[in-house]
């Protein structure tokens, strides 16, 4: 009686190989991650395997484009509503309050006379490495201290602030309002310059805890003129509403 | 002759294309990946065994569906109690794969080599023969 277990060994081996490559192959193609399956497999992989993945997800060329289109596009509306609002006196008022409103909310360009702040990362070796990058809360301190003398528009980057604008660290980089902002990162102010100008440069300031460190890292011009485009992110309201109270006529 | 085995790989990746069976969604797609590394680990084990002369049908099946569920299953496992076990499945069967495609590489330059001598061989025993034939 043979014994089945028994190893004989020295079978022709080609085609049994070849039959589970084939059962192989399926595998492999079922395990493989694609646009369809990317987002479901992600929070199985390693956080910066996820980074790596992801980095192809955001067309930054693309992005800019649309960006650049919403500007164009929020200029042209209001050019229209100033030609609508031409005909009448009352249309003139109404328009006029508009126009406050969506020049304070940073939806049209604006120009006039203010600071440029320019931030670089120090070459100085012998500071901390901590010390040596500029950080988020580096920008929301300068933009807090901004705002407080006066600023009425600010820009980071060519990016337009708006009251729901966000500054914050993801990662390595510094993101405003979702937009990566790698150094030298340009921070420009509307504003009465002197006010401003002092308001970055008092003893104790901002200006000087950098001069501290390394004054390379820290520069503040005066501007004459400087020219903000609009606001070119969404300004979609999801959740909140204006209540039905606030609309009724008098 | 080697040939044979590639194309099925090739086959098979084209299947679930054409019956459009999307790649596996989520973590079940991860064991999968995991699966696959079994699977190609046993795959070159059978190719290093054929060459060796020593393969034997029944335990390359069957060591085909165990080291996948094998794999499968550690990485479920280590999921469920917070252990990246799928790593170790990995590591070892990364390992192994090397281990066999290293054996596979020798055994076809032995061969190849052995050819070679014997045909360099033949043709000195025919050379050294032919001035004893015609004298």
């Amino acid at each position: 009686m043979t014994n089945p277990f028994h190893i004989r060994g020295n079978q022709s081996w080609e085609w049994p190989v070849a039959s589970l490559c084939l059962v192989l192959g399926v595998m492999v193609s079922l395990a493989w991650i694609g646009k369809a399956n990317r987002e479901s497999r992600f929070s199985t992989l390693d956080a910066d395997m996820a980074g790596r993945i992801s980095r192809g997800e955001i067309d930054e060329v693309e992005l800019r484009r649309l960006s650049s289109e919403v500007s164009k596009l929020r200029e042209e509306n209001t050019k229209l509503q100033n030609a609508v609002a031409g005909n009448s006196q009352q249309s003139r008022v109404l328009n006029e309050a508009l126009q406050q409103v969506k020049t304070w909310s940073g939806l049209t360009a604006i120009e006039g006379p203010g600071i440029t702040v320019t931030l670089t990362d120090s070459q100085n070796m012998d500071l901390l490495e901590n010390d040596r990058i500029i950080h988020d809360n580096d920008l929301m301190r300068i933009v807090n201290e901004l705002w407080a003398s006066g600023a009425e528009a600010i820009e980071i980057n060519g990016h337009r602030l708006v009251a729901r604008s966000t500054i914050r660290c993801v990662g390595p980089v510094i993101q405003v309002d979702a937009r990566v902002v790698s150094v030298p990162v340009h921070i420009r102010a509307i504003g009465d310059i002197e006010d401003l100008y002092g308001a970055l440069n008092f003893p104790g300031g901002v200006a000087e805890s950098f001069r501290e460190l390394d004054p390379t890292m820290f520069k503040i011009d005066r501007v004459k003129l400087h020219h903000f485009k609009a606001f070119s992110g969404s300004t979609e309201l999801r959740t909140a509403k204006i209540p039905p109270e606030a609309n009724k006529k008098p | 002759m080697i040939l044979i085995p590639i194309l099925a790989l090739v086959i098979g990746i084209l299947i679930p294309y054409f019956l459009k069976i999307g790649p596996l969604q989520g973590i079940t797609g991860q064991y999968l990946a995991v699966a696959c590394l079994a699977g190609l680990d046993t795959v070159c084990g059978g190719i290093r065994t054929g060459l060796e002369e020593k393969f034997n049908s029944a335990v390359f099946y069957s060591g085909f569906v165990f080291n996948i569920c094998i794999a499968f299953g550690l990485a479920w496992f280590g999921d469920r109690i917070g252990i990246n076990l799928f790593l170790i499945a990995a590591l070892v069967l990364g390992q192994r794969i090397f281990s066999n495609l290293s054996i596979i590489r020798r055994q076809i330059l032995t061969k190849w080599r052995s050819d070679r001598e014997r045909k360099a061989a033949q043709l000195q025993a025919q050379t050294q023969n032919q001035p004893q034939a015609n004298p």
